[in-house]
């Protein structure tokens, strides 16, 4: 599993083809002259700069959705236009706190001035929630970065939209799209209870589809697998719930074969299980990090190296992996080799217990 | 760098698209020879994506990470870490097909030699410093922008191409060309970004544009030439640029002329990737793919 490839990596001297050889020396001819004064006065840079990843928008309304559920929606504070979203989009939102959290836009994708978002209060969660939950109020300024889709809707036949909970914040707005497109719809709405549920009173505004509405305490614990498989021939799946519903939900359609579309929201990492802190010094840089047991040894890491490579953040791709000259390592990852473990590991799910010393 | 001008920033105005890797994984156990049915030349060609390919992509991979320290733009850099993991996972599964493609007794170690290193050889660093080495990166981002077009141009020919189904291709093999399609379609802004962040140089992409596309061309043709004298199929009596026009007739392979019809496209003053149509079919494709979909299983 080499990874990737740097510039400055050795390059084995194994003999060429004469005719690719041929075209080797051309480049090299090429490149000599395109780093010599003569290529600088052929070449004009001219770089591209974009901004607004980043914006400050003001708490313009909040509104209790159901119980444990608010939304809040956000402007510009001079209500100009924000960056365009489609249905499945979210946005991350810096807490006062310093926390960055990600929620889905739960509002309507045709309002160029307001975003709206919806957060389930979770008392046992990192705190997050918590803090929307007691201390923004309105008027106040947040952070945002975004919006990002993860979960984008494309055109189809028709529909069949599954929400477990909260997963129903990107589900409304496609539910909005196929009913003002006039496209077949179905929503099938599950939660713990009925009074828990948000947006019942916005989705009973769409009468072009069915909405079916399952609480646990009247229904029992939905078949995930029996609700998907009900899809209409040539219909897509969008469905947005926790992470074993999604899993089963594949599963269900894997088993059954075709070709029929299912979507699910594609996560960033997942948050560290059964960590304990433990240090990392960085050989080449000189310095130690402390690796907190929540978080991961690549985002300590980052804090002292932040242009180190990483990609995937579960432990499959291989780009974040570090040669390790001493220390035991926790190996966390699905991709190394048995004989790369010894002296390798991949930072981005990894760990040490102790100190690990890091060829950083 | 001295006559480097600068535009005003200009503010983005559409969401991100996430780009992220893919937990794939292909077995090529049950894989024939030719995967695509009676079709040696068709299945020859894309022998040459799965031999040539993954070594362009690592050092891709490689400059992407080399250009992170020069991207300032968080949207940018967000996009940079994704696509380096989506190339790796493109190297790693069609490098996973060489050993069953020798065990059909296709010596490919030639193949995988030269190309590997030739791009290795053209694009180190070869020890440059300071500003020539930062032009020798700007100079290898413009090739990748280049090369990422071409792939993209692919990308879509292999979602919309209803030839492979007809031919019966097989299954798997279907699934990889078109979950990598798809992925290169829908990555298909980084690289061009990236360059024009860093640089954007119009020299420097028209310059890499044609130097890519002659470059892909001829390391292909050649690739082709040593897989097809190898081809137990022995059609000896039929040359096989006359194959390479069937197949391309039809639907099996994409037509050759794109290194030469899409130059124009892709230098187009004001050109942007996203100019070349929705990402609708590659969405759609990668919620049917069973890759992709066995990879959302494990969540």
């Amino acid at each position: 599993m080499p990874g990737l490839i740097l510039a400055g990596d050795p390059v084995p001297d194994v003999a060429l083809h004469p005719g690719v050889d041929l075209f080797v020396r051309t480049v090299d001819a090429y490149r000599a002259i395109a780093v010599s004064p003569l290529g600088r006065a052929l070449t004009r840079p001219r770089p591209v700069r974009r901004t607004g990843f980043d914006q400050d928008l003001v708490v313009h309304d909040l509104r209790l959705e159901a119980e444990g559920v608010i939304s809040l929606t956000l402007r510009a504070p001079d209500w100009s236009t924000l960056p365009f979203w489609r249905p499945g989009a979210h946005l991350d939102v810096f807490l006062p706190s310093g926390r960055q959290r990600q929620y889905s836009l739960c509002g309507d994708p045709d309002d160029p001035t307001r975003y709206r978002i919806a957060v389930r209060r979770i008392e046992d969660g990192g705190g997050g929630s918590r803090e929307v939950h007691d201390d923004i109020t309105v008027g106040d300024q947040l952070t945002v970065r975004g919006p990002r889709n993860a979960f984008r809707i494309a055109p189809a036949s028709g529909y069949l939209f599954v929400a477990g909970g909260i997963g129903i914040t990107p589900i409304l707005p496609m539910v909005r799209t196929a009913h003002r497109q006039g496209v077949p719809w179905r929503l099938i709405y599950t939660a713990r209870s009925r009074a828990s549920m948000p947006f019942l009173d916005e989705l009973a505004r769409y009468r072009s589809g069915e909405v079916v509405v399952l609480p646990d305490d009247e229904h029992g614990i939905p078949d995930v697998a029996a609700l998907v498989d009900g899809v209409a021939e040539g219909h897509a799946t969008y469905l947005c719930g926790p992470p074993q519903m999604a899993a089963a939900a594949h599963r269900a359609l894997a088993a059954r074969g075709g070709r029929s579309e299912l979507h699910t929201e594609r996560f960033s990492a997942r948050p560290v299980v059964d960590g304990t802190e433990f240090t990392a010094r960085l050989a080449r840089t000189g310095t130690s990090v402390t690796v907190a047991a929540d978080e991961t040894l690549l985002a300590a890491v980052r804090r002292a190296r932040p242009d180190v490579t990483y990609s995937c953040q579960q432990g499959f791709c291989g780009t974040c992996k570090v040669a390790v000259l001493s220390g035991d390592v926790d190996h966390r990852d699905t991709t190394l080799l048995d004989s790369q473990r010894p002296d390798s590991m991949l930072v981005c799910v990894s760990r040490g217990t102790g100190e690990l010393v890091l060829d950083l | 760098m001295s006559r480097t001008t600068r535009s005003k920033p200009q503010p983005y105005v559409e969401e991100a698209h996430t780009i992220k890797p893919r937990n794939v994984s292909f077995q090529w156990e049950e894989v024939p020879l030719h995967y695509i049915p009676d079709e040696p030349l068709a299945t020859q060609f894309w022998n040459v994506m799965h031999l040539v390919i993954p070594i362009g992509e690592r050092l891709m991979a490689g400059a992407l990470s080399e250009a992170l320290p020069f991207i300032a733009d968080e949207r940018l850099r967000e996009e940079a870490i994704g696509f380096i993991g989506q190339e790796t996972m493109h190297a790693d599964s069609h490098e996973g097909y060489h050993e069953h493609l020798a065990a059909h007794g296709i010596d490919v170690e030639p193949v995988v030699r030269n190309a590997s290193l030739m791009l290795q050889k053209i694009l180190s660093d070869h020890g440059l410093k300071g500003r020539a080495k930062k032009e020798w990166l700007a100079e290898r981002l413009a090739f990748y922008a280049a090369a990422e077009h071409f792939t993209a141009v692919v990308g879509q020919w292999l979602l919309d191409a209803e030839g492979l189904d007809e031919a019966q291709m097989h299954p798997m093999m279907l699934d990889l060309l078109r979950w990598h399609g798809a992925e290169e379609v829908e990555h298909r802004d980084v690289l061009f970004d990236v360059f024009q962040h860093v640089d954007g140089s119009y020299a420097r992409r028209a310059r890499w544009a044609l130097l890519a596309s002659a470059g892909l061309l001829g390391t292909w043709l050649v690739s082709l030439n040593h897989l097809m004298a190898q081809d137990p199929s022995r059609r000896w009596w039929k040359p096989w640029p006359l194959q390479i026009a069937g197949a391309v007739r039809r639907g099996l392979v994409p037509s050759l002329t794109i290194f030469a019809t899409e130059i124009p496209v892709y230098l187009k003053p004001g050109f942007h990737p996203s100019s070349m149509g929705t990402l609708d079919s590659a969405i759609r494709y990668l919620a049917t793919s069973p890759a992709a979909r066995a990879a959302e299983q494990g969540a």
